[in-house]
């Protein structure tokens, strides 16, 4: 009998209202590890509550007793790291090096949080007039809530939880339905921490609860990861109701390779980019331009390679590339690839009906590597998240740049090349948040702002970095004069 | 043969041959080797859970476990010898393998270690 996972309200871990139950499944080997309740707004409302009622206690106690928190709360995760990448590993079905990888991730936002008494400081001018002095102060804003996705089940939560409330807010987090556990576990380290009831709270489920969250008069501010459809939705819903937003979405990242480019050691960070995670990253690879001599090295190089790629279990440390996430996300993938065969492209590296032996149930889609793709077929327009790269070729480095400033998303987009003049002119003038250049996988540390344009990203202030001390403070100015 | 493919399969292997190790020199009386044995252990889980960046994980070719299996039933000196050889051998293939510099700076100081 698998358990039901609770909530965590005001300290106490609580079972939910709800009676509708979603499984938690291992996509590899399909054991029930899990059910997750599908919280209500009454959940919501008693989450919300405690944050609420915690908020005063809280933003008064000094800043440096909450960074202090977040100095142990490191310690928990180090303690603990190969644990929770395990179980990172079991509800997503990632390999133990990107499961490690997204936890060390996570810790660098604990380290980010540990820097607010820095970066909360505000400055002043004194007599603005005579006699008076102006300054301005950042005040934490109230309960901020995030939303967030499978694909990153521990890193992402960490993104907000630790910056949120070491600036002096109260938090709520809805984590994916289908992945949980990490973020249970995350919670039974933060109850350890002794944070002050209310502080940090756990709401599990799906839309119910989310809408709720996003509908609340007592949230001050909702954070979310996923799709851009849902972005979309989340932000329209949440500026209704008057709170702030960031609602990062999804996207069809671009890397554009160019001749003068070292292909063999383009590919190896090619191949991390378009199917680690199996592609299920905001992040991932999805087409790459080989511009003029480049396009037919770089088919031939990927082929190779491809189809040599370890795809298992990925708590087996020598898999390379683990499974997607549940058996609708594989009929998902699967259809699109015939998409686009039906379109003309030509499918080199063929991943579907695909098997590994002792997981025969799993959720497995092969690396899929797709060439001739034209701009205006669904490879070259649609996210996929999944494991399939697909090649668009360029006769030039002009025309690869507007291929890639077509897209309507703009999360990422990259560039091989060993010439200067090129990488700076990419820089320049690729409409994406984030730019890398010989990088396939442009991830912006916690200290920088997570970009993401166009419809990739719906609001003002970006998750991580300075923007994250924008968005959960607030400033006052002060403005005094003394007779 | 199990594959040294990833990041995690060569710093497991590593982890894994240092725990060997330390049973091992611990059994013939050697404890400040059994020690070291057991620091570079330490060391390595260090490195393995600081230095996996997400970004830069590539796929790693041409390294093979079997390669590198310890004879520890040879306990002569020449056994012991030899041991530390393909300790140190070991390192010496694995380090420029890797593409995160700190961790290369580790494995290639544990190979320095065993070849002393």
């Amino acid at each position: 009998m698998s358990k039901t996972i609770k909530n965590y309200v005001d300290g106490q871990w609580l079972e939910s209202g709800s009676d509708r139950l979603i499984p938690v499944q291992d996509p590899a080997t399909c054991e029930l590890l899990a059910h997750c309740p599908d919280s209500t707004s009454a959940d919501v409302d008693a989450a919300v509550s405690a944050a609420r009622e915690a908020f005063n206690e809280w933003r008064s106690t000094p800043v440096l007793v909450r960074a202090q928190y977040m100095h142990h709360f490191k310690v928990m995760v180090e303690d603990n790291f190969e644990e929770i990448s395990r179980i990172v590993v079991r509800e997503h079905g990632k390999t133990m090096d990107e499961a490690r990888g997204e936890v060390r991730r996570g810790v660098e936002s604990i380290d980010f949080a540990m820097s607010v008494p820095v970066l909360m400081r505000s400055d002043g001018l004194e007599d603005i007039s005579s006699g008076i002095d102006e300054t301005t102060v950042r005040q934490p804003a109230g309960v901020f809530a995030a939303i967030t996705p499978f694909n990153f089940p521990f890193m992402v939560p960490l993104w907000f939880l630790p910056t949120a409330i070491t600036c002096g807010n109260t938090f709520i987090l809805k984590p994916s339905p289908q992945t949980p556990l990490s973020t249970e576990y995350l919670f039974e380290m933060l109850d350890e921490l002794d944070l002050p009831e209310g502080v940090v709270n756990l709401v599990n489920g799906g839309v119910p609860s989310a809408t709720a969250l996003m509908e609340h008069p007592d949230v001050t501010g909702v954070s979310f990861v996923g799709s851009s459809p849902v972005a979309k939705i989340i932000y329209e819903t949440c500026t209704r109701n008057g709170k702030r937003v960031q609602a990062q979405g999804g996207a069809k990242n671009y890397i554009a390779v160019m001749p003068d480019a070292n292909i063999e050691a383009s590919v190896s960070n090619i191949l991390g980019a378009a199917y680690g995670c199996a592609g299920q990253r905001c992040l991932a690879a999805a087409v790459a331009v080989g511009v003029g001599d480049a396009y037919d090295q770089l088919k031939d190089e990927l082929a190779k390679r491809v189809a040599s790629l370890k795809v298992g279990y990925g708590l087996d440390e020598t898999t390379q590339m683990g499974t997607v996430i549940s058996d609708s996300a594989k009929e998902r993938i699967e259809s699109m690839i015939g998409q686009s065969e039906g379109e003309g492209a030509d499918v080199v590296v063929d991943g579907r009906d695909f098997s590994v032996d002792g997981y025969e149930r799993g959720s497995w889609v092969g690396p899929t590597l797709i060439a001739d793709v034209q701009p205006d077929t669904t490879m070259a327009n649609e996210e996929v998240f999944g494991p399939v790269l697909s090649l668009m070729k360029a006769d030039s480095f002009d025309e690869a740049v507007d291929i890639i400033n077509q897209s309507r998303y703009g999360n990422a987009a990259s560039i091989f090349t060993n010439n200067g003049k090129h990488a700076r002119e990419f820089k320049y003038s690729v409409n994406a948040g984030n730019i890398g250049v010989n990088i396939g996988v442009a991830a912006p540390s916690a200290s920088f702002p997570f970009g993401g344009q166009k419809d990739s990203f719906f609001g003002d202030l970006h998750g991580q970095g300075m923007d994250s001390i924008e968005f959960y403070t607030e400033r006052k100015i002060v403005i005094e004069r003394w007779v | 043969m199990a594959s040294l493919n990833t990041f995690g399969a060569i710093l497991s292997h590593a982890i894994e041959l240092e725990a060997q190790l330390s049973d091992w020199y611990t059994r013939l009386g050697e404890a400040a080797k059994a020690r070291a044995a057991d620091k570079r252990r330490k060391k390595l889980e260090r490195v393995r859970r600081e230095n996996v960046v997400e970004i830069t994980l590539e796929p790693i070719e041409g390294l093979n476990a079997g390669h590198y299996a310890l004879d520890l039933n040879d306990e002569s000196a020449a056994g012991q010898a030899a041991v530390a050889q393909l300790a140190a051998r070991f390192y010496a293939d694995v380090a420029p393998k890797i593409n995160v510099r700190a961790a290369q700076r580790a494995l290639e100081r544990c190979g320095r270690e065993h070849s002393a």
